[in-house]
């Protein structure tokens, strides 16, 4: 399984160091991108994960009134509430989708989140839930 | 009313107050067409009826038309099309100071059968917003308020996930990305459209079930708290793509969560661009 992780770099990425320094098991299933605020994640960009038939995707940032920024995670909050909410009424699974907040703290958090995230996105990939693409070939894509 | 409507859009052209006058006409057909009137002796080609449904200002923010038209523009709008001036305004797209506004009473658009218009029958503003025009002709509005219910949104969201996706293919299946929706919305105004973007390549542009799903999420997002639920894109759909359907589940998502309304008022712009520290995070 594949699940791309997007975590901002003054929390939750450091919260997930801190489960690797820790030695916190977590399933290996996550690659994460580490962005300088989770306001930086664009939602096409969670788009563009699942048009290239990745499983599910976690947006992940610091907690309400703790962005490095001072604001950044409030609208990042807006945003993937919209876009859950969008993403549902298409018919992708809503088990794919994920945002949390871990701050650096949070190491057990992290590696908890990890976990759950794990679980829900295999759980619609058994249930046959169909990948959000690949159910047919994407030609003339450039591999942007 | 059209007699008005010559009368102030002649008088504006005459006295050089406007440049341009957008309003409606007909082809040779019969059919309505917007028409561009530079000069006064031109503007008895205006017409008014039942079938002026165009959102005229989509031709607002038309780069060829307000490049070759330096001086103000006026523009005839229906209660509903100014909603989508609102928004224009709010996002500093149209200068009010450079556009007259003649605002027109409506009673409901209908299709050529007799049938009243889908988007006008859940319509709360019939009657042009005095506040926001020069000039306001016809009266109040025959049509009463209706109350929309939200229903054919509501009747997606009872299907489970799989069934909307099954839902949503059989119409994706025949999108032929003409991008007419893209073009004829008010609101899409963007210069250079992320859809045309080949570096990085947001949405391949070929036609296939999954791609066009991945482009009509895209064109939903970018008009979330935006779209004012004109219909313009959905009436130009070649292959009957029911898009309202999809931006009307936005509406509804915007004014549950964050409790706001596109095109109220010219001042608050889209509700993805400020926050409250309350906002809901019930999946998070």
């Amino acid at each position: 399984m594949k699940i791309v992780g997007f975590l901002c770099n003054w929390c939750s990425y450091a919260g997930a160091d801190l489960a690797g320094i820790s030695r916190l098991q977590y399933p290996a299933d996550i690659r994460i991108i580490r962005v300088p605020c989770s306001g930086r994640v664009n939602p096409m960009l969670i788009l563009k994960c699942f048009q290239k038939g990745i499983d599910g995707v976690l947006v992940s940032g610091c907690h309400p009134g703790d962005c490095h920024y001072q604001e950044g995670n409030y609208y990042t909050r807006r945003r993937m509430l919209m876009l859950r909410s969008l993403l549902d009424y298409f018919g992708i699974d809503r088990r794919r989708f994920h945002v949390s907040w871990v701050s650096a703290s949070e190491g057990v958090k992290w590696a908890d989140v990890v976990k759950k995230v794990v679980e829900d996105v295999r759980a619609a990939t058994e249930e046959g839930t169909r990948k959000v693409t690949g159910t047919e070939q994407i030609d003339h894509d450039r591999g942007n | 009313m059209i007699e008005e409507i010559k009368n102030i859009a002649g008088k504006l052209l005459k006295n050089g107050d406007i440049g341009l006058f957008i309003g409606y006409g007909r082809n040779s057909l019969g059919d309505v067409i917007p028409v561009f009137i530079q000069k006064e002796k031109d503007v008895k080609t205006l017409v008014w009826g039942s079938d002026c449904f165009y959102n005229l200002t989509t031709y607002l923010t038309d780069r060829d038309i307000t490049r070759l038209q330096e001086g103000s523009i006026g523009i005839l709008l229906k209660g509903c099309d100014q909603k989508a001036l609102k928004v224009l305004i709010s996002e500093s797209q149209v200068r009010r100071e450079r556009i007259k506004i003649i605002g027109v009473t409506c009673d409901g658009m209908k299709n050529p059968d007799g049938s009243i218009l889908s988007k006008c029958e859940t319509c709360d503003v019939h009657d042009p917003d005095p506040a926001l025009c020069d000039a306001v002709i016809g009266g109040k509005s025959t049509k009463k308020e209706a109350k929309d219910d939200f229903a054919d949104v509501a009747a997606v969201d009872a299907l489970d996930s799989s069934a909307r996706r099954e839902h949503w293919n059989r119409y994706f299946k025949r999108c032929i990305r003409c991008y007419a929706c893209r073009n004829v919305c008010p609101l899409c105004y963007c210069k250079e459209c992320v859809l045309d973007e080949h570096n990085p390549q947001w949405v391949s542009p070929s036609p296939s079930a999954d791609n066009n799903m991945f482009f009509h999420i895209i064109r939903a997002y970018h008009l979330t708290g935006r779209c004012i639920d004109c219909g313009e894109c959905e009436r130009v759909c070649p292959v009957g793509i029911p898009l309202r359907r999809i931006n009307r589940k936005m509406i509804q998502a915007v004014r549950e969560s964050f409790d706001f309304e596109a095109g109220k008022d010219q001042k608050t712009k889209s509700p993805l661009t400020w926050f409250r520290q309350e906002d809901p995070e019930d999946f998070f």
